[in-house]
């Protein structure tokens, strides 16, 4: 289907298309991300009707193909057969006809899926788990490098997002992987990466708010949504200011340094020879989920009816190190048993995480009126915030009552029985 | 999901073009669309060039030995689907006559499609007999074609009365002349005195004229194959004022 889209300028939201049925099948799949330019080719398409003896249109036949000879890039040219409902026979035979004229049948869907299947369940238990846990590294390097030039263009949220995925899932490795890695991980790369992390911060928590101001304006019931836009004014000047040190440190060489020695120890680590003598990665990866299991199970029962939030805050990092743990094991643990963990910490999770948002959420919007009303922002913005400040409240004994069932879920004899399940066999 | 039907007890009046030509107008203008041409005659199925033909006949729909979806047939036009005529439909008074609700068959069978389309046309045989029951109670919209014509208004006198009496959800009786013309005096007389208080009816009229009668012909809808023509325009009048908002 064609869309005019003259006069746009790529990368763009989905709200940048024209209205129409294109803009409206892409705008929910593609959601906060934004449209980039993949490949820019020229085609041409040609359309044929097959009919039967009554001229009743029974299959149509695309052509798909590059528009110029130049287009040596471009995938080479295709026809699909739509079948039209009810006539399925006489697509099939056009098919067969096709076929049968030499044309090769195009494999459809299923390899990206086989792919990232094989990637999944590739590794040998017995293996080093230092093999396990650089493969792991590797793919977050990966990560942080996809995903660098997006955030330092700023081409949507979610690069930053699955910027600090990476760098969370490289220090989580690091943490778990200290018993199987070389001393000057800890020392030296475990900080780096904190500071790292660190440094993404600032602007992360702002395009949160950014991006949840819609759904928050939803909540208002006396103020009007057009109140908000003080405070929405606010939090882009405060991101644009928050991301220029950050955009700074980045292009930095020293970050370029950070990068390339990092990838240099990955590599000397992958080099090291798989003597015997080390803990295999079948094993590690079963002590390293019990272990993070169990710090949950700690952290959580020692929480009482007035534990302070920042007690909910450190169990809820110790239930992301325990995602993490299940993540980066993932290629030697039995995959049924590690999805079915994965899907009940993630209720936890989602409890806690409400808990912690609210809490850190309140606080912010609080220090956010006091810095508009010296710049004199109007009452009815500040009304407007206290309003959101009061859901917030809400929100928060009501997630609070909902931890102690999510908690004990979580901690039951089911979920014990799982997490020893690791380590059973593939 | 809404369902409009082409009715009348009267035959030969403009019901199949009226019904093939508002559903390819509801298509076109963007409603996922079907037509099921409940007529044995299968005159709409013919304008569409499917065969009338459906597996196992009217019987394996009613009793629901065949899902109507295994029965549908894309036209060649976008968002629109016929579900084509069968000649065993003659029998189909029978069919619903053994159903457990004889009276509510049609409606349950269209339930079944409702995800799957905005609107629906059942193009009717012209009779008064449990078909016709089965459409007033599956249908929104009743759309009744006149002849201006005393005799035609006496016949749908017949037919107001019939939904008046019927049991249960009735649907909207919408009337609007067809085949007029309007060189007849009889014609404009009727056109112009018909009572307007007692139902509802459709101030397009639609003329008697000869690129109708060539959709058989042509085999396709008016707006499709002369989309300048009058006709094309009378058509897409009448859809803008009865199409369900």
């Amino acid at each position: 289907m064609a869309v005019p889209v003259q006069n746009l300028r790529w990368p763009a939201l989905a709200d940048a298309l024209p209205s129409g049925p294109v803009g409206d099948a892409i705008a929910p799949v593609v959601g906060i991300r934004a449209l980039v330019v993949a490949s820019d080719e020229r085609r041409r398409m040609w359309q044929l009707e097959l009919c039967n003896e009554d001229g009743k249109t029974v299959a149509r036949v695309e052509l798909d193909e590059p528009a110029s000879v130049s287009s040596v890039a471009a995938s080479p040219a295709q026809l699909t057969v739509r079948t039209l409902r009810g006539y399925d026979e006489q697509a099939r035979r056009a098919c067969s006809l096709l076929v049968g004229l030499g044309l090769r049948a195009a494999e459809r869907g299923g390899e990206r899926e086989s792919r990232s299947a094989s990637k999944s369940s590739g590794t040998d238990r017995a293996v080093p788990a230092r093999v396990l846990l650089t493969a792991g590294l590797r793919d977050s390097l990966a990560a942080m490098r996809e995903n660098l030039p997006g955030l330092l263009d700023d081409v949507d949220t979610e690069f930053l997002h699955d910027f600090r995925v990476a760098v969370r899932r490289t220090r989580a490795t690091l943490k778990l992987g200290r018993p199987a890695l070389p001393d000057a991980m800890r020392s030296r790369w475990e900080p780096a990466f904190k500071r790292l992390g660190d440094l993404t911060t600032p602007v992360r928590d702002l395009d949160v708010y950014v991006l949840d101001l819609p759904t928050m304006s939803h909540w208002l019931v006396t103020a009007d949504p057009r109140d908000l836009d003080p405070l929405a004014a606010h939090l882009r000047a405060l991101r644009a200011a928050a991301r220029r040190p950050l955009v700074a440190s980045l292009r930095s060489a020293r970050f370029g340094q950070l990068v390339a020695d990092w990838e240099q120890e990955l590599n000397r680590l992958a080099g090291l020879p798989q003597d015997g003598g080390h803990v295999s990665a079948g094993e590690w990866a079963d002590a390293s989920i019990l272990r993070a299991y169990r710090r949950v199970v700690r952290g959580g029962a020692a929480i009482r009816a007035d534990s302070p939030a920042v007690d909910l805050h450190e169990l809820r990092k110790r239930c992301k190190e325990l995602r993490y743990a299940l993540e980066v094991c993932s290629p030697v643990v039995a995959r049924g048993p590690r999805k079915r963990a994965v899907a009940d910490l993630k209720e936890l999770q989602d409890v806690l995480g409400r808990l912690q948002d609210c809490d850190v959420q309140r606080h912010a919007l609080r220090g956010f009126a006091e810095e508009m009303m010296t710049e004199g922002t109007s009452a009815a913005a500040v009304l407007a915030m206290g309003e959101l400040i009061g859901h917030l409240d809400v929100d928060q004994v009501r997630a609070r009552r909902e931890f102690d069932g999510a908690f004990a879920c979580f901690a039951g004899p089911s979920s014990q029985r799982l997490m020893h399940k690791f380590g059973g066999g593939r | 999901m809404k369902v409009m039907a082409t009715y009348n007890i009267k035959g030969g009046v403009g019901k199949t073009s009226t019904a093939v030509n508002l559903a390819y107008l509801s298509a076109r203008g963007g409603r996922r669309t079907l037509l099921w041409d409940l007529d044995p005659q299968a005159a709409a199925t013919y304008m569409f060039r499917v065969r009338p033909r459906v597996k196992g006949g009217g019987r394996a729909l009613v009793t629901g030995r065949r899902p109507i979806e295994a029965a549908l047939k894309a036209t060649d036009f976008d968002n629109l689907d016929l579900l084509p005529a069968d000649f065993s439909y003659r029998n189909m008074d029978l069919e619903f006559d053994d159903a457990k609700k004889p009276t509510r068959r049609l409606g349950q069978l269209l339930a079944s499609v409702a995800d799957e389309y905005d609107m629906v046309f059942l193009d009717c045989p012209p009779s008064i007999s449990l078909v016709s029951e089965n459409v007033l109670h599956a249908s929104d919209t009743l759309l009744v074609p006149l002849i201006p014509a005393t005799l035609s208004l006496r016949t749908f006198d017949q037919l107001t009365r019939f939904v008046a009496d019927s049991k249960g959800s009735r649907p909207e009786v919408v009337a609007f002349f067809s085949m007029a013309d309007r060189r007849k005096r009889l014609h404009r007389d009727v056109i112009d005195g018909i009572a307007r208080d007692r139902t509802r009816v459709a101030n397009t009229v639609i003329p008697a004229l000869s690129i109708i009668e060539q959709m058989a012909e042509r085999r396709a809808p008016v707006p499709a194959f002369a989309p300048t023509s009058r006709a094309a325009q009378c058509y897409e009048q009448l859809w803008a004022e009865v199409c369900p908002r």
